[in-house]
């Protein structure tokens, strides 16, 4: 009896060293941007807003420990243990025939003084300055990735979450492709979803916005220190809202042209190759094919071809991939209404022809089916 | 289910007709505090124009 | 509870109908009120079942359990049940047993009608269970991955469980705008002779103002849904920009439904308060008109700041600042109540009796949740917070505290009046106990992960969300299984336990602590005479 007694605290003590042991390896990874408030503002809004932040919050642990002081005054003093007489008549005295309005008064005292402050700032947040130099970028949440238009570059960007083999202890807050952003210049953010609601937050630049299909809504930031920033999606969006992560990297401006003249070439080149009049092989096409559709059709319908039944439907050996080649490319092209799939017609001809191959070809499927860019030119 | 024999047929009444009165306030919220009507008869006009 | 309270019942009055008939065909404010309160006592169970998954998903970092939109799905069906299910049957279920019992009336005033608005919950809450088991069943459609606001477009992409719960928040709402027709007819009609408006027990008030706030906004919650279902069938687009529509106009309509909701939630616990706290304190209610007063201003105030809940859409400088200035100034009406109760207990002789426990915690809990409340409301500082974890705080700890603290409060406080029979106080202080600390224990620490940058919905985190996570997911199995202990000491003391007298409490005041306890089948059938 004594025996198992101590048998099982042993095996207790055991199980909480494990708990001890995963807890300081969870406290001895976690990076130093971790805290207990916001992180450190790099935006110049984002530093008026955590200063409002900081203000609420101290009148209200104030008015928190006034509140609990005199609770906790009442509850030990005022009580029937102690010999108490209850005062009958407290609500009848000046106090309790005026408190409905010394109170409300001085309530209104504190929420004028947080008004006012917040108000001063939401005017410096809410419009977006007219300026003639202010940088612009559309930011288009797609079910789920976002997509970064620089608009006065003529530059797009494609950003994915990367998964955990790759991204280790970044997992869930790394992109394949971040959002590069020059300190010192007024941006402003032109938000809008290809499919459902999204919302762009990245805490140091502080605002978020809802990414609404159909219309735009608009945020600026100026940051004003280089480094790089991680945030998430914040509107539930479906299945994979968790693998919304937005990454900013804040550059400076000597830095940023650098990297717009490297996407412009990086463009060029594909639209070249794209555009070239020539017929490609199964090979060529299967090559190109599999890592344009592990990044961009891979989250839902899984690089497995498997799929996630019944919300997205399997590839492998599904009447589609191995049926028509004109139904195939309708879909993949247009979308279908009412389902999370959508319209991919923003690729180009000879990613749509890869992809498509890809899939016709892929996990068994062996149609030998061979789609030309010229093919899905046509079908467009 | 029995009728309950507490109630005069006076304060009946004066209940039923409060009650209505009430149903049609939640009424009046359902049909005109948003465009749903509105939304509807576009619709049809839409698909009887065509 | 039906086995014993109907043998106790057959000993004792006689004119009690028998079997199952008397609680399908009940028309007696008491049995209703039982079945609303048992009910609500079951959705509790499945509410919080479905919420201790969701924190053991989120346990560790990584997808262990729940595939992601199974954990959406729940994350809509627990605040589904808890809202519709527990929170306002319950409330609604006290109404039901005292309001007559307080108003010195005989029943409520369209007894036919209650029985129609209990029993349609249980066809509510089959359609709701429904939306969630169905796609589990081949062809069943997708997943309800949209959390309880249902924001389209996402919830047009759903399959067919959308379809139940459209359908489920009908039924619910027609029972919820029935129930408040009664209820207000009942208020308003029935009260005893003598009892003027401003006589009437602060419990009633509440109701009376919580009613009329579901009159008003359930039906167009209905609309909302309504429109939804048009869109996802019938080819309209309300809510589809493409067709002209707009994705925002759901939000604007569901949100004037929901935020009067959270008042819906809380002023009958309010009532409650202002009962348990004169009773425990040994002096009458501090402030009975600035209540009153405090409480219509909420309703009104609260009627017309829905869009804090949406500033992230975009609205224009004007039209947030008019939402955010509204938001703080509801601090007004809601810190007037605080001080009323915090000034009920000063100078008084108080006892600590469970009910109590109850109430000193939902006082200074509350307070903390609306406080974090007034900095949520505003504008800049909640483009940060805005659907984070801290949000996820926020409003557990106004509703928790708030509503259901409340309702587990009035339970303790007339259970000796519903049964006969004193519960066990041991067992009901450490209920509380157990129960509050670790209910500090799960949210607190949200806070922190709010503001760290986790936003909330989140299947699956980065880990350097894990410490607090860990701890949030501790506390809540230590919060859910207490809820066990309550269940046993709500059986324990329907089965026995000490006689209860008339007036179970030494302090308790009005008319229902005049009726036996427990109380006949019919009471009042004589209204009193009130000076």
């Amino acid at each position: 009896m004594q025996n198992q007694n101590k048998q099982t605290n042993r095996s207790l003590l055991g199980k909480d060293r494990v708990l001890a042991a995963a807890l300081l390896l969870a406290t001895g990874s976690v990076s130093a941007e971790y805290g207990l408030n916001f992180p450190e503002p790099a935006a110049n809004v984002a530093q008026e807003i955590f200063d409002i932040h900081m203000m609420t919050m101290g009148i209200a642990t104030f008015l928190l420990c006034i509140v609990f002081a005199i609770v906790f005054y009442s509850l030990y003093f005022h009580r029937k243990s102690r010999g108490y007489e209850a005062d009958q008549e407290f609500h009848n005295s000046w106090f309790g025939n005026w408190s409905w309005v010394i109170v409300p008064v001085m309530v209104l005292g504190v929420d004028l003084t947080i008004a006012g402050k917040a108000d001063a700032v939401l005017k410096k947040v809410w419009d977006v300055p007219k300026e003639e130099n202010i940088m612009d970028v559309k930011v288009t949440g797609h079910q789920w990735w976002w997509e970064f238009d620089y608009l006065d570059h003529d530059i797009k960007v494609e950003s994915r979450y990367v998964p955990e083999e790759e991204s280790g202890d970044l997992y869930l807050r790394e992109v394949d492709n971040r959002l590069v952003l020059p300190t010192g210049v007024k941006i402003r953010f032109l938000h809008t979803s290809a499919d459902v609601l999204h919302a762009f937050w990245v805490p140091e630049l502080a605002v978020k916005k809802d990414a609404i299909p159909g219309y735009v809504t608009e945020t600026w930031a100026e940051l004003n220190r280089e480094g790089v920033f991680r945030g998430q999606c914040a509107e539930l969006c479906g299945t994979w809202h968790s693998r919304m992560p937005i990454v900013v990297e804040s550059v400076s401006q000597e830095k940023f042209a650098a990297w717009v003249d490297d996407q412009k070439a990086v463009k060029i080149a594909a639209a070249a190759e794209a555009s070239a009049d020539k017929t490609w092989s199964m090979d060529e096409l299967m090559a190109k094919g599999k890592p344009l559709y592990e990044t961009k059709c891979g989250a839902c319908h899984q690089a497995t071809g498997m799929g996630l039944p019944p919300a997205f439907p399997a590839l492998k050996g599904s009447a589609l991939t191995i049926g028509p080649i004109a139904d195939h490319l309708n879909i993949v092209l247009n979308g279908k209404e009412g389902t999370a799939m959508q319209p991919w017609n923003s690729l180009n001809d000879l990613e749509i022809a890869a992809i498509v191959t890809y899939e016709r070809n892929a996990w068994d499927n062996n149609t030998g089916d061979v789609v030309q860019p010229a093919d899905v030119k046509q079908a467009r | 289910m029995r009728i309950p024999e507490y109630q005069t047929p006076e304060l009946r009444r004066k209940n039923v007709r409060l009650a209505w009165g009430l149903a049609g306030l939640a009424l009046f919220f359902l049909i005109t505090s948003f465009p749903f009507w509105s939304g509807i008869f576009r619709v049809v006009g839409t698909q009887a124009m065509q | 509870m039906s086995t014993t309270t109907l043998s106790h019942d057959e000993a004792h009055h006689h004119d009690a109908p028998k079997g199952w008939k008397r609680w399908l065909f009940s028309t007696n404010h008491k049995d209703i009120g039982t079945l609303y309160l048992l009910f609500a006592l079951t959705m509790l169970f499945l509410g919080g079942a479905s919420a201790m998954l969701i924190r053991m998903e989120l346990f560790m970092p990584g997808i262990q359990m729940l595939d992601p939109d199974l954990y959406n799905n729940l994350v809509t069906n627990h605040a589904l049940i808890m809202i519709f299910g527990a929170v306002m049957p319950a409330a609604a279920g006290l109404a039901n047993w005292m309001i007559p019992m307080m108003i010195g009336a005989p029943d409520m005033a369209l007894p036919r009608m209650n029985n129609l608005s209990f029993w349609v919950l249980p066809a509510a809450a089959t359609m709701l269970i429904l939306s969630f088991v169905v796609p589990f069943f081949p062809g069943g459609g997708t997943q309800i991955n949209t959390g309880w606001t249902l924001y389209p477009p996402l919830s047009v992409q759903v399959g067919m469980s959308m379809d139940f719960l459209i359908f489920a928040v009908h039924l619910l709402g027609i029972s919820s705008v029935l129930a408040s027709i009664n209820i207000i007819v009942t208020l308003l009609n029935m009260r005893a002779p003598g009892m003027s408006l401003f006589k009437m027990p602060m419990f009633c008030w509440t109701w009376l103002v919580t009613a009329f706030l579901l009159i008003l906004v359930v039906p167009v919650l209905a609309g909302g849904v309504t429109m939804l279902l048009f869109d996802r069938h019938f080819g309209t687009s309300f809510f589809d920009a493409a067709g002209g529509g707009d994705p925002v106009l759901f939000q604007h309509l569901f949100w004037f439904f929901g935020h009067p909701e959270v008042y819906i939630l809380l002023l009958p616990s309010i009532g409650v308060l202002s009962h348990v706290i004169p009773a425990f304190a040994r002096k009458p209610l501090f402030g009975y008109k600035s209540m009153v007063g405090a409480m219509l201003a909420v309703a009104t105030i609260g009627m017309v700041v829905w869009a804090h809940h949406q500033y992230t859409i975009g609205m224009s400088l004007g039209a947030v600042t008019y939402f955010m200035i509204g938001t703080i100034l509801i601090s007004i009406p809601v810190g007037l109540m605080i001080f009323n109760f915090i000034a009920t207990m000063w100078r008084g002789a108080m006892t600590f009796e469970t009910p109590m426990l109850f109430a000193v915690g939902i006082v200074l809990m509350f307070t903390f949740g609306g406080l974090s409340g007034v900095m949520l409301a505003v504008v800049p500082a909640d483009m940060q917070y805005h659907d984070s974890m801290f949000v996820v705080a926020h409003f557990h700890y106004v509703l928790m505290p708030g509503a259901v603290f409340g309702l587990f409060a009035g339970v303790f406080y007339w259970l000796p009046k519903w049964t006969g029979h004193m519960y066990d106080e041991k067992l009901g202080k450490l209920f509380f106990w157990i129960n509050v600390i670790s209910f500090n224990i799960t949210f607190f620490p949200q806070h922190f992960l709010g503001l760290a940058g986790m936003p909330r919905r989140i299947v699956d985190y980065n880990m350097i969300f894990t410490e607090f996570n860990v701890v949030s997911s501790i506390g809540a199995m230590v919060f859910g299984l207490s809820h066990l202990l309550f269940l046993y000491i709500i059986i324990k003391t329907i089965r026995g336990g000490k006689k209860a007298e008339k007036r179970a409490w030494e302090g308790a005041k009005g008319l229902e602590w005049e009726l036996d306890s427990p109380p006949a089948f019919h009471t009042w059938t004589v209204a009193p005479q009130i000076k």
